[in-house]
């Protein structure tokens, strides 16, 4: 019988390979930046940067939220159309309470109010089907994905225009510290992901998350709430793509239906990139963040480099499907 | 086919830390059905394993008529006839009767399927186990024992020497146990070596020629079925069974925490009335199927019931759930620990605060340091063996998987405990703390209900013991009153 102790190496070669593959993704992006610094003219620049965020933070915003989704087991499918609608219904509201004489300022905060509370109701209603009836989160929002894209279309099947007030562009195009500054929706992304992290790791919701994630009936039967845990990320989705809308439709300074479709893939992938495990229960939203720079800076990266799109979505399949072959290694090297 | 015989001479198989078989002679010859007993643990499912190719023996040597026999895989196995049917079935529900018997087989015309051949086949297989199914019938209309009498076909398609049934009547109601009987004195009578292995002693005198009995890795004997009654086998399974003593400082008091009253869900537990006191360790007893689980699962409100209520300290509770449970002070350690108690892919410590995460936090935001405060307080009391409280809960062994699902309750500082089938599949030592978990508790004035399969367990651990069969408490008993053999055959009256 030979002792634990004695038995021990000093150095623990496994944890070693453990911590290297957990953190796999932020060395990739590492050497990302490097290559490209020396390959690419422009790249490691103030503007360039900036451009990479503001172009990043509006499927990155709602990358975070996607993330506690997808912890959970859950998934929504739903949140392009989720984008489009919201623009669609902010400009409506504008141009009817204006042509009634309102004040389009006025109109505007009403016009958001609605796509918030859109957002609780949607969200609420995916959660509670899902949970009470068992429905896969799958189908249930690709439907929802569906339902949405049409009524934004019906609610724009008539001209609309756009008569934002000039705050809520700025919302989409403003830049905080002159027009070389930071864009605002790089300070969303930044508050959203202090807020998402701090849910995640600090809260009791970011603990059931996990839980609801890794095994729904053991986390049931320790008197989890899972229905409510189930509705509160569903609503915190959508209303991280209404927020997403509303910067999207600041920044074209339009509200059209077909804003925002085929997001959920992108937005899917940056979190998966980022490590998140698909079968649900393991995963971080700091993940995510690297997620979405990473994917941003490789989609930069590559439009400096002049390959065109065709090229850059073979790229994007390759790092997605090298981030899903590495988490279902490293969940062998774990167990 | 001729006669037929499988033949063990000293088999030892060795697993870390245990002996699970220790110097096993065993004789089964065709045309026969050989039933093979033992409680949990006795060593008969690693038996099956070692002639079914699933594991290789330490030591010892196995032979089929004179043949010795050396596996590697349990296709070596098959290939020598040696099948075995296993209680998880292993039917495809969306595909035929008829696929499923002949799978990975299906005959084949002009490179593809041919199925007017493929339901001849199999047609002609079950006409063979006159067995009533359509081969064209999809497989999930057939009921319990119709899946398991196709899963016997499926083995005999591969012209077998030897049938082993690991439990066949396990999922089945008792009034589809006589079919499954037909089909396998069908395949007795075809000259196969039929072994039969199976716990409900109550069955026996119906289907098995001979038994073997295996306690505590040997093999206690083998009897003609004829000669012998069922009390004689149970003292054969137990032998002379050592209590350990039940610590005579534990007070239970009068005062009644827990009434539960006219309980009932259709098909499992009928109008269950029951109280329980502080301080008090209740023991259910009763067989597989008899609805205890269901019971303690329908109390603790994981399950909706249909009638009745529970009285939890003066507060009603009807169809509770365990959101309320956790309020009340009451926890259930589930019946399978990593299926219904860990989250396995998650780290000890946070599997230790689940059940207390309200307790834990400052209303909506966590609070670390009093998390691990409470995670480490069950590690040290119960003793949790871990290299790190960061480590995964997969990284444990059974018994300190357990401590953990008990340390996540304990943590709530319960009133009441539901422990269900904490000892299964953990060794002696890891048992033994469990108990004494159980009566530390007790002294601290924490009820408890316990429910085993193990009958010895509930006389060592219980102050009160009710037996249930068929979903109702039959009787009250104090464990003083009875021995195991007593209690076994209290439990399985008028089974059959």
């Amino acid at each position: 019988m030979t002792t634990i102790a004695a038995s021990r190496p000093a150095f623990d070669q496994r944890k070693l390979v453990i911590f290297l593959l957990d953190h796999i993704i932020e060395m990739c992006l590492l050497a990302l930046i490097i290559l490209l610094t020396f390959t690419s003219h422009g790249f490691l620049t103030w503007a360039n940067w900036m451009n990479i965020f503001r172009s990043n933070s509006l499927k990155g915003v709602i990358s975070l939220g996607m993330t506690l989704a997808i912890i959970a087991g859950l998934i929504d499918l739903s949140i392009g159309s989720t984008v489009g609608l919201t623009g669609v219904i902010v400009a409506l509201v504008c141009r009817e309470m204006v042509a009634r004489g309102g004040n389009v300022n006025v109109a505007c905060l009403i016009g958001m109010g609605i796509c918030l509370a859109m957002a609780a109701g949607i969200g609420w209603f995916y959660g509670y089907f899902q949970h009470k009836m068992g429905m896969p989160p799958f189908i249930i929002t690709l439907a929802g994905k569906f339902a949405l894209f049409g009524l934004a279309g019906i609610l724009s099947g008539f001209p609309i225009a756009n008569q934002f007030p000039d705050w809520f562009n700025q919302g989409g195009m403003g830049r905080v510290g002159g027009s070389n500054g930071i864009p605002i929706p790089a300070i969303v992304l930044a508050v959203t992901f202090v807020i998402v992290l701090f849910i995640a790791n600090y809260t009791k919701t970011g603990r059931a998350t996990y839980a609801v994630g890794g095994n729904p009936e053991s986390a049931r039967l320790s008197g989890i709430n899972v229905g409510r845990t189930k509705v509160l990320i569903f609503i915190i989705v959508q209303a991280l793509a209404v927020i997403s809308g509303f910067m999207y439709s600041g920044q074209v300074m339009s509200g059209t239906y077909s804003f925002g479709a085929g997001w959920e893939l992108d937005v899917i992938a940056a979190v998966i990139v980022g490590g998140t495990s698909f079968n649900g229960g393991a995963g971080s939203v700091w993940g995510t963040l690297v997620g979405i720079v990473f994917m941003g800076v490789i989609g930069n990266g590559m439009t400096l480099l002049n390959f065109d799109i065709y090229t850059q979505n073979v790229v994007r399949a390759v790092i997605l499907f090298l981030a899903v072959l590495l988490s279902s290694y490293r969940a062998k090297a774990k167990a | 086919m001729g006669a037929v015989e499988i033949r063990t001479e000293h088999i030892v198989k060795d697993y870390p830390g245990t002996r699970a078989l220790d110097d096993v002679d065993v004789c089964f010859d065709s045309g026969r059905v050989h039933a093979v007993v033992g409680k949990n643990g006795s060593g008969k499912s690693t038996l099956i394993k070692i002639l079914a190719g699933a594991v290789k023996p330490t030591s010892g040597r196995f032979f089929l008529n004179d043949q010795e026999l050396s596996f590697e895989s349990t296709a070596d196995a098959y290939e020598k006839g040696i099948v075995t049917v296993y209680q998880e079935m292993s039917l495809v529900p969306g595909l035929s009767v008829a696929e499923n018997i002949l799978l990975g087989r299906l005959p084949m015309k002009y490179g593809a399927i041919d199925w007017r051949n493929t339901y001849r086949q199999a047609g002609e297989l079950l006409r063979q186990m006159k067995a009533d199914i359509d081969p064209h019938e999809m497989t999930y209309r057939l009921s319990m024992w119709q899946m398991q009498v196709v899963e016997i076909t499926k083995a005999l398609s591969f012209n077998p020497a030897v049938i082993m049934l690991d439990e066949p009547t396990s999922a089945l109601a008792q009034h589809e146990v006589e079919n499954l009987f037909d089909a396998v004195r069908t395949l007795r009578d075809q000259g196969v070596v039929v072994i039969y292995i199976t716990h409900k002693l109550q069955e026996l005198p119906r289907i098995a020629d001979t038994v073997t009995v295996l306690r505590d890795g040997k093999s206690v004997g083998t009897v003609e079925m004829k000669t012998v009654e069922n009390k004689d086998i149970i003292a054969m399974m137990f032998g002379k069974v050592e209590l350990k003593d039940r610590p005579k400082d534990i007070q239970v008091s009068n005062e009644v925490v827990m009434q539960v009253r006219g309980l009932s869900r259709a098909g499992w537990y009928d109008d269950v009335s029951f109280e329980l006191r502080r301080g008090e360790v209740l023991g259910i007893a009763g067989m597989l199927g008899s609805g205890r689980t269901e019971l303690l699962r329908g109390i603790f409100g994981a399950d909706p019931v249909d009638r009745g209520e529970v009285v939890i300290e003066g507060v009603t509770y009807k169809n509770t759930n365990p959101i309320q449970m956790v309020e009340a002070r009451v926890g259930l350690t589930p019946e399978n620990r990593k299926t219904q108690g860990l989250i396995l892919i998650h780290s000890i410590r946070d599997n230790l605060c689940y059940a207390s995460m309200n307790i834990t936090a400052n209303g909506w935001v966590e609070n670390k340091r009093k998390r691990n405060q409470f995670a480490e307080r069950q590690v040290k009391e119960l003793d949790i063996r871990l290299s790190s409280l960061d480590a995964s809960c997969n990284s444990l062994s059974g018994g300190n998987q357990q401590k953990v699902v008990v340390g996540n309750w304990l943590n709530i500082s319960p009133h009441i405990m539901l422990y269900d089938e904490p000892s299964r599949g953990i060794d002696v030592n890891a048992k033994q703390q469990v108990f004494e978990i159980m009566w530390t508790e007790a002294r601290k004035g924490v009820s408890s209900i316990f429910v085993s399969t193990e009958l010895e367990e509930l006389l060592e651990v219980c102050h009160r013991i009710l037996i249930m069969r068929h979903g109702r408490i039959v009787q009250e008993l104090s464990p003083d009153a009875v021995n195991t053999n007593e209690l076994y055959e209290l439990c399985m009256r008028g089974e059959d």
